[in-house]
């Protein structure tokens, strides 16, 4: 995997994209003001492709990308790992996933379980806060990000599986 | 019969005399019973064009523009001096601000910070605080050589110290994710209204005094432990592409 990989520096070169778009973060790609989640389009071909453990540790790996590029108290890191590992059990173990709406609706979990991680460090950090307009605030984001991010998995999602299955990275 | 005959031109010929008299009195009464405003509008359009010319009102200005802010200058030096005696942050105008652009906005969703395009070479810390035309807009959470990171108010993990200045009435302002963050008062009973101005408490050792911040747009007086507010931030960062940071 590791050997793969070297020799196909594309495969990094596109995990660094994420940390960019996500910086980028273009409004003309937003729904109200939010973005795709561009670690869940990237993760989610990829751990299919590569597989279980290796899936982990690119959602860790990207995890620590993004928690470099954030401030505050909450962390990528508990989502990405268990969504990568997640994914690779999938491509490793399930059935073969190729259509475009099978992978929107893997996207669509995958953010919105993402987003609950969030949700539930918030909650956490803000424990006796008395802060219950919190809760309306993060379903809506939760909610917008899982359909846009959904919207955009298709097109995104179903063009990068094909090129890592060219590569045949397993 | 004669008398009564030439008696009636004699009473119409001194009635024809006195009324112009009656009619001059009856308007002059007019005017003072009016406190004089035809008259005062009428002279005021006949001496239009030797009014003072606006050199004078400027250098008028000018000479109250100056006194203020000498008067201001005092003050500030002041306020300084019995700030440091009290071990408090300097103010807000002792030192200079720099520009920065803003590279990244990311000022909804679950992260709510900006990239500027300056960073440590510029001498911007951790910690400094990061103004918008209007009023405050957020903290500097980390900072690289080049770029620095700003915590802006809404964020759910934002935390600042502010103050009524109106009333003196302290609390703090918490991010929720939303544009309007929250006010939560230290008084059970705060005589606050909406439309105050809430500004950086004198109080905070963390950041310079009475920065404005936002307008209360709404208060919640029944809430518990103690009553908050829905504070209107003065500088929207979803529309600000240049920004000033405070350095400590």
């Amino acid at each position: 995997m590791a050997k793969k990989l070297y020799s196909r520096p594309i495969c990094i070169a596109s995990a660094l994209l994420v940390p960019f778009l996500t910086l980028f973060s273009p409004s003309w790609l937003s729904l109200f003001g939010i973005t795709p989640s561009w670690a869940v389009l990237w993760l989610l071909p990829w751990s299919l492709e590569v597989g279980l453990l290796p899936g982990l540790i690119s959602g860790l790996y990207l995890g620590f990308l993004l928690d470099a590029i954030s401030l505050g108290e909450i962390s990528h890191l508990p989502g990405l790992v268990l969504l990568g590992f997640w994914w690779g059990w999938l491509g490793r173990y399930g059935s073969y996933i190729q259509g475009t709406f099978n992978l929107g609706l893997l996207a669509w979990i995958g953010s919105v379980f993402l987003s609950l991680t969030f949700w539930i460090q918030i909650l956490v950090r803000n424990f006796g806060s008395h802060l219950n307009s919190i809760n309306s605030w993060a379903f809506q984001t939760l909610l917008l990000q899982a359909t846009i991010t959904a919207l955009f998995a298709p097109f995104i999602c179903s063009w990068t599986l094909l090129i890592w299955r060219r590569k045949k990275l397993r | 019969m004669r008398v009564q005959f030439w008696g009636a031109p004699i009473r119409l010929r001194f009635l024809r005399r006195i009324t112009p008299w009656v009619f001059i009195g009856v308007s002059l009464f007019a005017v003072r019973l009016s406190k004089g405003v035809v008259f005062s509008d009428v002279y005021s359009l006949m001496i239009r064009p030797f009014w003072p010319g606006s050199a004078q009102k400027e250098w008028l200005q000018r000479s109250i523009q100056t006194e203020q802010y000498a008067r201001l200058q005092l003050l500030i030096e002041d306020n300084q001096r019995l700030r440091s005696l009290l071990s408090l942050e300097k103010s807000a105008l002792s030192k200079g601000l720099i520009s920065a652009a803003v590279i990244s906005r990311r000022s909804t969703g679950w992260w709510q910070q900006l990239e500027l395009g300056k960073g440590s070479l510029n001498g911007i810390s951790e910690g400094d605080i990061v103004i918008g035309p209007g009023g405050l807009l957020g903290r500097i959470g980390s900072v690289t050589p080049t770029t620095s990171r700003v915590l802006l108010l809404t964020a759910p993990s934002s935390r600042v110290a502010v103050w009524i200045p109106r009333n003196k009435h302290h609390g703090m302002l918490i991010g929720r994710g939303t544009n309007r963050p929250q006010l939560t008062f230290v008084d059970r009973t705060p005589k606050v209204l909406p439309g105050d101005l809430v500004s950086t408490s004198p109080a905070s050792t963390l950041m310079p005094p009475n920065i404005p911040v936002g307008v209360i747009q709404s208060i919640d007086f029944s809430a518990l432990p103690s009553p908050n507010a829905v504070i209107q931030l003065i500088a929207a960062p979803h529309a600000i592409d240049w920004v000033q940071v405070k350095t400590r």
